[in-house]
């Protein structure tokens, strides 16, 4: 679904300010009342999100520290992937899920290319959890919760447009100390939830380099098929059905018309009944 | 003949018994219990095997009814009836696994009204739902034929089945065509997390070709394993027939999986990515590659030994390569790894025992097998009869155990050992699994003043080095209870000489055991995040005389004597609470329970506790506040560490 990604609210996270203080993995839990942790097991150790973490702090060599959470993309993969419709992609900008509609399949962990899905494992009635952005509080018009604590402002909240410049604007400042792109501004169609690093942030994907197609594009190309695939191969067969048969029809009556009898095993029950062939190629 | 069948009877039904338990702790208990699933792997051996390859085992029905209806082959209509039966058992037993594997599968009905029709999934469901009704109404006529349906009413409906045979078997053709195909697709939208010797932009005609290969060789080993325990007769002719298909069929598969790497100019990775390529080799040399070298010998595919192993090989390899896709060749994380659980394997096998004997039930009932399925004479081929009355007892079985008596036996046995080998995890809910605390291990350093004047820098040394400063050295005690790489560097002597020297101890080291005068924390905060029990009652009944000292601490004797209504603790053990101790124990709470040492440490919610009230008063009188660049001490990382930081330097 093409928005007009622009005005949407988006976050945007500048990896050099953050100190590391956790304030906003703390806000996040408290606001969401996600209660504590399940031990480093049942999490994937290398990021530390999980069903009760939907924002985790990412310890990278020479003290960088940088906020992993739900990217809420121009184009998600999971809202595509959901065959329900339980992730939607609001037009304020965040990807939100509706747990009512939610069957449980765990596709969207899988089409995720940030993996940031996670799931209740521990439930007999298990849901996904991941960051909504503070819905809640975005249509009431405060900011998340996160982006609300941090001290360092490392972490701040606007309108994707708004953010997008300002980021531009502190590269181009400090053109030394940045790696040379914001991160999320074309990946994978772009996400609502942008860094600026002096690190390469590669490692938040499943891939470094994603490039920038939308992934929905991907399925859709192949969606597109369904309908012309239906009639071409209903079609086809039809039509193999009905030559092969007029064949055997006309064979029939060709043998009957010499007198010999032609309907060796076939019954009256069979509609489209026919002689038995010879070839055994498909 | 009939003591095999009786024999693997016996067995499916001891499978289905410990499926029949550990489906009840599935559903009780929820996924984290019964599977090995999680974050990293969120789809396993159910949705790998009993959805993508059990759609694949099931695809001989709709080969079959191509190759009898729409290309006219009649000779090969001796296998519609069996193959159509195998299919519609296929795809119940899919739908039934994907019961198991959906987190709540009470929604499952959900896709019937709401559209999501840009999913892959979506498209899948659909397809899947739609063919199950095909395939129920293609097998229909069979089972209308059974005297039992001879009402009018259903001589209607099977009359209106069988003119329709032709449309069915088209829209089977068609639906079959979309959802196998479209398995593959489901992973188009994952092109950064298949490896790209797996992944492919036609991978919806690689898997819809594969399918077909499947299907032919699965109507074979069919055939095969019904000779065998049920012995009809085995046209090996026939087979050759299917036989030969195949060969073209994977022959053209294995040329285009491998074209497709080289259009994308993928084929060098099938000799450098280490054991992928590996797999590659050995899955489509496997599934393919062989096979179709070997079935297009004519000598081969004409013996019912070569035709079955080479069957035997195709349904590996193709399973295997629906494997690959989903679990093996998919991204997973080094450290959280996935093997299923026994319980998996269990309901996967339980499905497939429970399908078998469905399809043993059906067989020996109606006329699956039949030549000439509308003629009222029984067939005079099989040994054991397919009979319209069921209440004739097949009176071929030499053994009198074998029959209904071994059946329910076996299935308890089954159901029973399963409840035996259930890890608690299932009978209970899934629980974190226990982090033991090992204690802290101890670093001699200095505690040298920041070049930048903010706070100290802690310097490590393990040798006898000149200290950077000619300070004396220190001892760090290194606390990383649970050995994961993240520590807290504590500079003990300095906490010391802070707190009042010896005499301080009791102020952190709050319940010291007897004869002790420091009790180490991790001696009674023994993991990392549960609660341990720290109260030994044999000691305390020796030391109070046995019997005669129950009411010392259980003073109320009308009372049930437990912990709860047990005097509390810190009523003896005085010393359990000091005046100005830094640990705050809740003098009513004390009751033998150590919290976990993560929260013993600090309450991570309310950010207060052991350490950090202390640091925040510090920071808070050195007229530092808590947030800047600093290192103020009440932050995580002042204190957290990792051994990648370059925050300490070891010299």
């Amino acid at each position: 679904m093409k928005l007009r990604a622009n005005n949407s609210f988006a976050i945007l996270t500048d990896t050099t300010l953050c100190t590391g203080c956790e304030t906003c993995v703390r806000a996040c839990k408290e606001k969401n009342n996600l209660g504590e942790d399940q031990p480093r097991l049942w999490k994937m150790a290398i990021d530390d999100l999980s069903a009760t973490r939907f924002t985790s702090l990412v310890r990278r060599a020479g003290d960088h520290f940088v906020r992993k959470q739900c990217r809420h993309c121009v184009e998600p993969a999971c809202v595509s992937a959901c065959l329900v419709g339980a992730l939607k992609k609001t037009k304020e900008g965040p990807v939100i899920y509706d747990a009512s509609l939610c069957m449980g399949c765990r596709y969207c962990m899988l089409a995720c290319p940030y993996g940031v899905p996670r799931y209740e494992w521990s439930k007999a009635a298990p849901t996904i959890r991941k960051c909504d952005m503070c819905y809640d509080r975005l249509i009431k018009g405060e900011q998340p919760a996160c982006t609300l604590v941090c001290p360092e402002k490392a972490t701040i909240f606007g309108t994707r447009q708004d953010l997008l410049a300002e980021a531009h604007r502190r590269i181009d400042r400090a053109p030394n100390k940045y790696q040379k792109k914001v991160f999320g501004e074309f990946e994978v169609g772009g996400t609502t939830v942008l860094y600026i690093s002096d690190i390469p942030l590669g490692f938040l994907g499943s891939k470094s380099d994603m490039g920038d197609k939308p992934l929905p594009d991907l399925t859709w190309a192949a969606m597109k098929k369904i309908p012309p695939i239906v009639l071409g191969v209903g079609g086809l067969m039809a039509g193999v059905w009905w030559i092969v048969g007029r064949r055997m029809k006309m064979q029939a009556l060709e043998a009957l018309s010499e007198g010999t009898t032609a309907s060796e095993g076939t019954t009256a029950n069979e509609p489209g009944d026919e002689k038995k062939d010879d070839e055994s190629s498909e | 003949m009939a003591n095999r069948l009786g024999v693997l009877k016996t067995i499916l039904w001891l499978i289905v018994g410990v499926w029949a338990t550990v489906t009840v702790f599935r559903f009780a208990n929820g996924l984290g219990a019964t599977t090995a699933l999680n974050d990293a792997t969120p789809w396993g051996l159910w949705i790998a095997f009993d959805v993508m390859a059990g759609v694949a085992l099931a695809a001989g029905g709709f080969v079959i009814a191509a190759v009898v209806y729409i290309f006219g082959l009649q000779k090969y209509r001796l296998f519609v009836r069996p193959a159509i039966l195998t299919a519609f058992l296929g795809y119940l037993a899919v739908a039934i696994g994907l019961l198991y594997d959906l987190g709540l599968p009470w929604h499952i009905w959900h896709p019937i009204i709401h559209w999501q029709y840009h999913s892959v999934l979506f498209e899948v469901a659909m397809c899947v739902m739609l063919y199950l009704s095909v395939l129920a109404m293609e097998f229909a006529p069979v089972v209308l034929e059974h005297p039992l349906f001879s009402h009018p009413l259903f001589r209607h409906i099977y009359n209106i089945l069988k003119k329709g045979t032709i449309f069915l078997v088209i829209a089977g053709i068609v639906l079959s065509t979309l959802h196998q195909s479209s398995l593959g697709s489901l992973f188009l939208i994952t092109p950064a997390r298949l490896h790209p010797l797996w992944y492919s932009p036609h991978i919806y005609f690689l898997f819809f070709v594969s399918a077909v290969g499947l299907g032919l060789m699965t109507v074979v080993l069919e055939t095969i394993f019904s000779g065998w325990f049920l012995g009809h007769k085995i046209r090996a002719e026939l087979l050759s027939g299917l036989g030969a298909a195949a060969a073209w069929v994977l022959g053209f598969y294995a040329v285009v999986r491998l074209a497709d790497l080289a259009v994308y100019g993928k084929f060098g990775l099938i000799f450098s990515s280490s054991w992928y390529g590996e797999l590659f080799i050995f899955e489509l040399a496997v599934s393919a590659i062989i096979p179709a070298v070997l079935l297009a010998i004519p000598k081969v595919r004409r013996s019912v030994a070569g035709i079955t192993v080479c069957a035997c090989m195709i349904v590996f390899g193709m399973v295997l390569y629906r494997i690959d896709v989903c679990l093996i060749a998919f991204q997973r994380s080094e450290t959280l790894a996935y093997f299923p659980f026994w319980t998996e394997i269990a309901v996967t096998a339980g499905i497939v025992s429970g399908a078998t004997l469905v399809f043993i039930f059906f067989v020996e009932n109606l006329k699956v097998y039949a030549e000439n399925p509308s003629s009222e004479e029984e067939p005079k081929r099989s040994m054991v009869k397919s009979s319209y009355y069921p209440t004739t007892v097949n009176t071929l079985l030499p053994y009198r155990f074998l029959g209904p008596r071994s059946y329910s036996l076996m299935f308890v046995v089954g159901a029973a050992l399963a409840v035996g080998f259930l890890p608690s995890s299932a009978i209970f809910g899934s629980r974190p699994v226990r982090t033991p605390v090992s204690s802290p291990r101890m670093l001699k350093g200095y505690v040298v003043p920041r070049a930048d004047g903010f706070g100290h820098e802690f310097i490590l040394s393990n040798s006898a080095s000149q200290a950077p400063t000619g300070d004396a050295p220190t001892f760090f005690l290194k606390l990383d209870g649970d050995r994961h790489g993240r520590f807290v560097l504590f500079p003990h002597d300095r906490h010391i000489e802070m707190q009042g020297r010896t005499d301080s101890c009791v102020k952190c080291h709050h319940m010291n055991l007897p004869g002790d005068t420091n009790t180490s924390c991790s001696e009674c905060h023994r993991d990392m995040y549960g609660i341990t029990d720290i109260f030994e009652h044999s000691s305390h009944v020796d030391h109070l005389g046995g019997n005669d000292g129950c009411t010392t601490c259980h003073v109320n004797p009308s009372d049930v004597k437990n912990r709860q209504t047990a005097l509390r603790c810190a009523e003896c053990h005085s010393e359990m609470l000091v005046a100005g101790s830094v640990v705050k124990p809740n003098k009513e709470g004390l009751i033998g329970y150590a919290l976990g040492y993560k929260r013993a440490m600090h309450d991570e919610f309310a950010q207060k506790g052991f350490c950090i009230d202390c640091h925040k008063e510090k920071a808070a009188q050195a007229g530092r506040s808590p947030k800047g660049k600093d290192h103020a001490l009440t932050r995580c990382d002042a204190c957290h560490r990792d051994d990648i930081s370059n925050q300490i330097k070891t010299r």
